[in-house]
Formats: structure tokens, sequence, C-alpha cells
């Protein structure tokens, strides 16, 4: 067995084991160019999965999704986001309303939840059960991250959190998606992004904050 | 044959550990960008406490006196529990996880009574911190242990060892991962580095071990000091020998025997360097948020526990 077939067999059987540990990061992480390393992070895990199966299924289409993943997930988005920070120049605190360990502690109950929700269907559907988990954890995480950040900017993570959990969950039922839908789900995230930096500028400009618990009332 | 290689690593672990300190304190130099001290300057240290008079305060009693050598002696016996050169050590029995565990606890219990019989108040308050730090961390440290003496289905040190070091690198539970992670937070804390206290100054209002050991001076300082510098040599090794044992001498040959300590060594100073990155760069937590850093540690210990029943 050669190396390369190994090191595709270890990153497909611990991928999952990386995920959590950066959803754990992201629960602990203060700052919000932290999250934003972590989230490019998670993304360079995830096209290193889909690379050892294009390697295992010797399919071309798994190839593409692979560089589509680390051109727009691990490269793109991220620097777009740090683009959106450093215009802003608003403080980089995540303003949490959990405090670290709080936020940790339900990370961890939310990940061991994941392994539970998605047992039954993992033996019935005779699936990887780790990489099942790994995908609702991020579903989980993704809205936790999303409830409990007050900074606009963390939701925006928190959405591309809950997306990556979309596209692992569908990267484990059914080996992705065509690869047509892939680039159309790639190109709107991108747009959704922009739109969303687009709407946190507005909030900044129009609040002069970027606390979302603060936004109780409309204002023209 | 056996029982030399025990002998030696025990002596090897108490005989490196200020030399191990003289590299953290180098590597983190390098990292600022200083030249730093010699690497032999923590024994010149020792010497020089060794030479000098042993002032005690008046108020103290005779547990002021026997605090730093108990101390010592609680190290050096934890010490021996941990496997180095091969995966064997001068002691071990079936269970003696959790008695490392508590060896490390009854040395520094004895140092927090030794600091709080010295009079001063700030003896009693960096005892209390340190028991403050103590029973945080070693929820964690255990749990951990604990996760990996599950995998291997052996509750003692050499026998996890024995049981990773026949495992292929590659194969490895992913379990380990959350065991390290949780792990090296403990031993930061445990060690009293950085982020948890800071050993290089007396002069914060935050310190821990340095305001614990004010009152003493000479001899007793040189073994509190010394067994201090076991105590960091002793968790490094530990790590090395649960997560990356590979290298151990498995057979009693002359190569493997030359070689093995080589690779120990090199191990340790990538440990070192590890800690002075991790100590240039982040700033040292208040006082407050310890049980927050201790807790994240206790997080992925929990987990670590539980993925042994949900992962293989």
């Amino acid at each position: 067995m050669g190396l390369i077939e190994l090191a595709a067999a270890k990153a497909l059987a611990s991928s999952a084991v990386f995920l959590f540990i950066t959803l754990l990061m992201m629960a602990a992480a203060k700052r919000i160019s932290t999250c934003i390393v972590l989230f490019s992070l998670q993304s360079a895990i995830m096209a290193s999965e889909i690379l050892s199966m294009a390697w295992v299924g010797k399919s071309a289409e798994a190839y593409a999704v692979a560089a589509l993943v680390i051109v727009v997930k691990v490269v793109a988005i991220p620097c777009a986001l740090f683009r959106i920070i450093k215009d802003l120049k608003a403080s980089q605190d995540v303003a949490s309303s959990t405090t670290g360990v709080q936020s940790v502690f339900i990370m961890a109950a939310l990940i061991l939840l994941s392994f539970f929700a998605v047992a039954p269907y993992a033996v019935t559907l005779r699936l990887d059960e780790d990489m099942l988990a790994a995908a609702v954890a991020l579903l989980l995480a993704g809205a936790f991250l999303m409830v409990s950040r007050k900074k606009a900017l963390m939701q925006v993570i928190g959405l591309l959190v809950l997306e990556n959990g979309i596209f692992v969950a569908a990267l484990t039922t059914t080996y992705g998606m065509p690869l047509v839908i892939e680039i159309g789900i790639f190109f709107d995230l991108l747009m959704g992004v922009f739109l969303m930096g687009l709407f946190v500028f507005r909030i900044r400009d129009t609040f002069e904050h970027l606390d979302v618990s603060k936004l109780r009332r409309l204002r023209g | 044959m056996n029982l030399a290689i025990d002998l030696m690593q025990a002596f090897l672990l108490i005989a490196v550990a200020p030399l191990v300190s003289g590299v953290v304190a180098r590597c983190k130099a390098r990292v600022q960008n200083r030249r730093g001290a010699s690497l032999w300057r923590p024994y010149a240290e020792l010497l020089k406490l060794f030479c000098k008079e042993d002032l005690v305060p008046d108020t103290a009693s005779a547990l002021f006196r026997f605090a730093p050598a108990i101390l010592f002696a609680a190290t050096v016996t934890a010490a021996a529990f941990i496997p180095v050169l091969h995966p064997a050590a001068l002691f071990g029995v079936s269970g003696d996880i959790i008695f490392l565990v508590y060896l490390l606890a009854i040395g520094r219990f004895f140092l927090m009574l030794g600091a709080m019989d010295g009079g001063s108040s700030f003896g009693g308050m960096g005892a209390s911190r340190e028991a403050l730090v103590s029973a945080l961390a070693e929820a964690p440290l255990l749990l951990a242990l604990i996760s990996v003496a599950i995998l291997t289905h052996t509750v003692s040190v050499s026998g996890i060892v024995t049981t990773t070091l026949q495992q292929n690198p590659f194969h490895l539970s992913a379990v380990y991962a959350f065991a390290l992670g949780a792990l090296v937070l403990v031993a930061l804390a445990e060690a009293g580095r950085i982020p948890v206290d800071n050993p290089a100054t007396h002069l914060e209002l935050t310190m821990i071990h340095e305001a614990m050991v004010l009152e003493y001076s000479g001899p007793s300082l040189a073994l509190i000091e010394w067994a201090s510098a076991i105590k960091l040599t002793l968790i490094m090794a530990l790590l090395i020998g649960l997560f990356a044992p590979w290298g151990m001498a498995t057979n009693a040959s002359i190569t493997v025997l030359l070689f093995a300590p080589l690779l120990f060594f090199f191990k340790l100073v990538v440990l070192a360097a590890t800690i002075a990155i991790i100590e240039c760069s982040m700033a040292k937590l208040r006082m407050y948020l310890v049980p927050d850093f201790l807790g994240m540690a206790s997080a992925l210990a929990i987990l670590a526990v539980s993925f042994t029943a949900l992962m293989r």
C-alpha cells in the first residue's frame, strides 16, 4: 500500500475528529479573526477529505469540487471577511453571551448530541457514523455560533459553518452532488457573503455598532 | 539489564531536569530575539543555592524545613514511574496512573503547607491560588489519562506506553487527539507555565509558585526549584511516552540503546520549543480566567472519555 493511499485513507478516517477540534476551538475563540482562520482550516479539512475521496474513487468531478472548495472557501471567503474586518475598523471581540468555558462545554454537548442523533440512521443507511455526526455537529455548531455571538460578522461565520455542515452531509450520504449544482451553490455562497458584508457595513453606518442584540427598532 | 535501564532513565530525568528548564528559557529568549543565558545556568544556580545558608523565619515551625524535602522526594518518586528509554519503568504497578497524579499532589500539598507556615502574607496568597489551580487541574488530568487507559485496556503508565508503542502511528484512535489537547492544557497549568503562572518573575501580583517560595532560601530553595524542574521534565516525558513513544528501545541491543536517548532528547527539545512559542505568543491569564482555561481542558477530557465509547 503506497503512502498516498495510506494518507488518503487516514484523511478519510480522521477528518471528523479534526472538524470537531476546529469547532471546539471556534467555541473557545475570543476574536473574530481567529474564527475566520478556523473556518478556513475547517474548509481545508473538507477539501482534503474530498481529495482523498477523489483519489480513492478516481473521479475527475470530485477533483473539480475540491478545487472549488479550496478557491472559494479556503481562500476567497476568508480573504473577503478579513477585508471587511479591516475596513470596518471595529473591535475584534466576538461579544459572546456565554463565557468561554460555557461555550466549549455547550459545543462538546452538541458534538455528543449529534452522535446520538445520527446513530439510528448510520446503522440503517450503512454510512460512516463519524462523518455523519460531524455534519450534524457542524449544523448545530453554526446555529449555536449565530445565536450566542452578538457581532454581526459572527452571524456570517455561523452561517458559513452551517453551510459547511450541509456540504459534509451531502458528501457522506450521496458522495457529493453533481458538479453543476456544486458550482451553483458556491456561487450563491460567494454572493451571500458579499451581500452580508454589505449589510454589516449598513448596520455599522446606521447604528454605529455591530451588536445585533441592540437591533430592536427599525430606523430609516 | 532491564533494571539498569530503569535506574538510568529515572536518574536521567532527575539529572537532565535543570537542563530542560535551561533549554526552555533559551528557546524563549531566541523567540524574543534575545541571546539568552547559558544552557547550564540552572545547574550553576542550584550549586550556588546549595552552598548558601538556609534562613528560616522566626515564626516558622519544623514543617517549613521538611516541606521542600518531602516535595523533592515525592517528585523524584513520581519520576521513577515514567518510561523514558524503554517501555517499562523502575516502579510500575497496576493503577499507577492514579498514584502518579497523587504523588504530584502530595508534593504540592506540602509545598503549600510550607508556604503558609513561612508566615508572610504572600505565602498564604500563593498557596490558596495553587490550591485553586490544582483542584481544577486534577479532574481533566485524571480523565484524560483514564481515556487513554480505556483505549489501551491497561491502567499503568508503562502498560499504556507498551500498547501504544505496538500500534502503527497511522492507526491511532482519534481519542488520542482529544486526550492530548486536554493534557497539554493541564500540563501548562501543572508546570506553572505562562497562561496560568509566570515562572520568570517575582514582580507580578498574580504570581503563584514564586509567591509560595518567597520565604525559602539556600538549600531548601534549591530543592524546590530542582523539584519543579523535575516536574516539568516529568510531565513532558509523560506526554512523549503517551502520545509519541515511537523510537523507545524495545530490545537491548547497543544501537537501539544509543538511539533511544538521542531521540528522546530530540522530542524534549521540540516540546521545549513548543512551550517557548506558547509562552511568547500568549499573555498570562487573569487569575479569574484560570478556571475558564482549565474548564476547557475538562470539556476536552470529558469528550475524550465519551469518545472511547462512541468512536473506534
